[in-house]
């Protein structure tokens, strides 16, 4: 049977016991088992409504039930389950602070929040706290379009925005801060102006620069919640590490393809960290960012949403945040699903023993390596697109090679000079269609997985190969620009 | 229901909210009870995990308070109470001690901070209803071996 340990302060109210074995298969149920076996128990832990009382935590194996599913959590034989006292003082009165702390919302505002204020797990408090709070949105592209949009349209009295990167026609199918108007404009200028139009009461902070081990904690310490909208691994942990480092709330969130997930990483409040989840990043390379997978339009809108979501239940103090969980969205089956999520005791960042105290090196974390400088066309295992182009038109026989998938082919392709498709995948199977006295050059969209074709032919004897520098990308940039780019 | 410790206790409850000052600190009181007198046997500091407000608010880890506990169980004795200091207020429970105060068993003992030096140490309990607190006698003992 599972066992509640007592503290002891009310070991004399359970017959002296520093532990009472306790029936039950969730927590509501142990807690009655144990007031029903020492009644005298029970106004020390509930309130008169039959509420457990605001000191009152109850830990399953280390984990606070208000970051699982409160009386509902599931226990099990061998669970060790806790009563534990939150323990806070100070020096001065609650109400003494409080109205300072919480602006007035003026009659323009009241008109506008009406629908929060009407409900009552909002209402004018809740209104209140959305002013005095602040948000920082790392990124203002797929993820950070909602999230502004949102939070700003929510009332959040002080957004700040991290970005360093120019609004690009790419960027329109999904960023929908940003117009085509906005196309070549830096995104922390249009997305201000977009904010500002939508709600003039928010105050903007932009922070125009990439976020760095340098910078970050002077970004984000003047924030109370963090939110991740990066699509870059060293940008994600340095963004996980710094929130940690100065115990604020994280609220994840990440899209590729038609597969979206989210969740609030917390440590503070008992739940896990974006290392718990993910140790170590992925090597470099292996996983495709959106740029070179594709992401379906509408994605970044639903799990940005849900983001936005969480930074409000964070900010009003309702509902049950996503600490602890792992919300998975996939669009093609248009369902969601979650997992548990447990903070590592060995992490090194939130365990019990942590080892990381201070911001590191994200690139080298990442095995992002800087490129070498290199002189341009001295290379000798690439071939620009200007040099690949001289060699067609003196009529050389050159077999091109791409290595994309069919879908990109589609989009744009060098069929007029006699392309071939292989897809990457299906390298090894078809390297006998290919013949090696040729003189080859394999492209892809931006070069990296014609570098691992490159490789592979090299491997299997191939000599007079070439990779395409900057893949049909940089062709359609430096030698047709009536070419689409995707 | 009296206090019992040490001037070496009161000494490093002084300490603590000297290191910590501009900043709130707290700790648990580890002892035994011994008929209706709370016995104090060591004083344990430890971290306050508030975020903001740390000048006037002080907040400990509930896995700190698990880990003392279970210390404590080994070496028979009970948590039986809680420092925290009050840098540059009066050692006298706030309103907001009183809201944040788990157990009417316990003995809560306040140091006041003034300007980096610990001035006197009160102790007080929280009566059953939990209306307000009441000032206790702090009765320094010999030190036990």
């Amino acid at each position: 049977m599972p066992r509640i340990s007592i503290p002891t302060a009310l070991r004399q109210y359970a017959g002296g016991q520093a532990s009472v074995e306790v029936h039950g298969a969730k927590i509501g149920e142990a807690l009655a088992s144990l007031t029903a076996q020492h009644p005298d128990l029970r106004k020390h832990l509930f309130d008169a409504q039959g509420k457990l009382r605001n000191f009152v935590n109850v830990y399953v194996n280390d984990e606070d039930i208000r970051y699982q599913q409160h009386e509902e959590t599931a226990i099990k034989e061998a669970d060790e389950i806790s009563i534990i006292p939150s323990i806070a003082g100070g020096a001065v009165t609650e109400d003494e602070i409080k109205p300072a702390a919480l602006p007035e919302l003026t009659k323009e505002e009241v008109a506008r929040y009406s629908r929060h204020l009407i409900m009552p797990e909002v209402g004018m408090e809740g209104q209140r706290k959305l002013k005095a709070a602040s948000v920082l949105l790392i990124g203002t592209g797929g993820l950070g379009s909602p999230l502004g949009l949102y939070l700003a349209a929510a009332g959040v009295g002080r957004l700040g925005l991290v970005d360093f990167d120019v609004v690009d026609h790419s960027n329109l199918q999904r960023q929908v801060l940003h117009g085509t108007r906005d196309v070549g404009r830096p995104k922390i200028d249009s997305a201000r102006d977009r904010i500002a139009d939508l709600n003039p009461h928010v105050q903007i902070d932009a922070h125009e620069t990439a976020l760095k081990a340098e910078n970050a904690f002077a970004i984000l310490k003047g924030y109370d919640v963090i939110i991740d909208g990066t699509d870059n691994f060293p940008t994600r942990y340095l963004t996980n590490d710094a929130s940690v480092l100065l115990g604020k709330p994280n609220v994840y969130g990440s899209i590729f393809r038609f597969d979206g997930q989210a969740s609030v990483f917390y440590p503070k409040a008992g739940g896990p960290c974006y290392r718990c989840l993910y140790p170590e990043p992925p090597p470099p390379g292996l996983v495709p960012s959106c740029a070179e997978g594709g992401v379906l339009g509408i994605l970044p809108g639903i799990i940005g949403i849900i983001q936005a979501t969480e930074a409000i239940k964070l900010i009003i103090g309702e509902g049950e945040p996503l600490v602890g969980r792992l919300l998975l969205f996939d669009a093609l089956k248009m369902k969601f699903r979650e997992l548990k999520l447990r903070r590592n005791p060995e992490c090194p960042l939130c365990g019990d023993h942590p080892t990381i105290k201070e911001l590191i090196d994200y690139e080298q974390f990442c095995g992002i390596t800087p490129e070498p400088a290199e002189a341009p066309g001295a290379s000798d295992w690439e071939i620009t697109p200007a040099e690949l182009k001289a060699k067609l038109d003196r009529g050389e026989e050159v077999t091109i090679i791409d290595v994309r998938e069919p879908h990109e082919w589609q989009i744009a392709n060098l069929e007029n000079y006699g392309s071939k498709l292989i897809p990457l995948g299906q390298f090894p199977a078809r390297l006998n269609e290919l013949n090696s006295a040729e003189e080859i050059v394999v492209h892809c969209k931006m070069g990296g997985r014609s570098a691992k074709a490159y490789e592979a032919l090299k491997q299997a004897g191939f000599k007079k190969i070439k990779n395409l520098k900057g893949g049909i990308t940089a062709w359609a940039d430096q030698v047709d620009r009536s070419m689409p780019k995707y | 229901m009296g206090i019992n410790l040490t001037g070496e206790h009161l000494e490093a409850i002084k300490r603590h909210g000297e290191a910590t000052y501009p900043e709130e600190c707290g700790g648990l009181l580890l002892g035994t009870l011994e008929d209706g007198v709370r016995v104090i046997r060591e004083v344990l500091p430890l971290a306050n995990v508030r975020p903001d407000s740390r000048h006037n608010r002080v907040e400990l880890d509930p896995r700190d308070y698990l880990k003392a506990e279970r210390e404590a169980g080994r070496r028979g004795l009970g948590v039986w109470g809680y420092y925290h200091s009050h840098p540059d207020h009066p050692a006298e429970p706030s309103g907001f001690d009183l809201a944040h105060a788990p157990f009417t068993e316990w003995a809560y003992l306040i140091v006041s901070v003034r300007g980096g030096l610990s001035a006197e140490v009160r102790a007080w309990s929280m009566r059953h209803d939990r209306s307000q607190f009441d000032e206790e006698e702090l009765i320094q003992i010999e030190e036990t071996a």
